[in-house]
């Protein structure tokens, strides 16, 4: 029981991480707080990801050794080859590169929305917007 | 209002926490996410791209145009933050 424990706690805190900024999502009326909800959210599925590509036992980032320089004419002696287990699994780390690129993308649209909202309405509480423009409150 | 949405987020909670009991030991080697596909770009990547980075070969390299589509999506969003906070004349 406490082995199982101590293999899956880490799933664990990402489900509250995202747990968090999903209920921030849900209940919060201010846009700010909405925003830094969905940050968190996309926050706990990346290091969601990134715990993925963990291996336990002397692994390192997959950055190969002994590789500078010729590498491409090292391979031609065939004489080392790479050893799977020491490196970490790169694809998680790739995708999350591409997911943050796309956090930063949807946080900058949503932040420049909130600012023209707050042109318009001079508030970001979302009752008090959806008053101000005489709809259901 | 707050009560049925602490009540749906308990429920996604309890749904996931059940989904975890499956999944593989964390820093598992022998994991699937480990043992399928990545130990083939670890062991060729230098041989393809003579890149010892392997995340900047698989970024640049084997999905390059991933990659070149990430680019439109930093472009428009940046289009769009422009266009929207573009101070408008007073017509």
């Amino acid at each position: 029981m406490f082995d199982f424990i101590v293999d899956h706690y880490n799933y664990w805190t990402y489900i509250g991480l995202m747990i968090i900024g999903f209920y921030a999502m849900m209940t919060k009326r201010n846009l700010i707080k909405k925003i830094i909800g969905m940050n968190i959210f996309q926050s706990a599925i990346i290091f969601f990801f990134i715990s993925s590509s963990v291996k336990r036992g002397g692994v390192s980032v997959p950055i190969l050794e002994d590789a500078h320089g010729h590498a491409a004419h090292g391979m031609e002696h065939g004489a080392h080859a790479v050893d799977v287990m020491q490196y970490a699994n790169p694809l998680p780390h790739v995708l999350m590169l591409t997911a943050i690129v796309v956090m930063v993308a949807t946080l900058g649209v949503a932040l420049a929305v909130a600012i023209m909202i707050y042109r318009k309405y001079h508030t970001l509480e979302e009752d008090e917007i959806i008053t101000a423009m005489g709809g259901r409150d | 209002m707050r009560t049925p949405s602490i009540m749906i987020q308990v429920l996604l909670a309890a749904a996931l926490i059940y989904g975890t009991l499956d999944m593989p030991k964390w820093g598992d080697p022998h994991s699937p996410a480990a043992s399928h596909v990545s130990p083939y770009y670890l062991e060729h990547s230098i041989e393809h791209t003579a890149t010892p980075n392997v995340v900047t070969s698989v970024l640049a390299d084997y999905r390059g145009y991933d990659t070149l589509g990430e680019t439109t999506v930093i472009f428009t969003a940046g289009m769009a933050c422009i266009l929207l906070l573009k101070r408008r004349d007073k017509s």
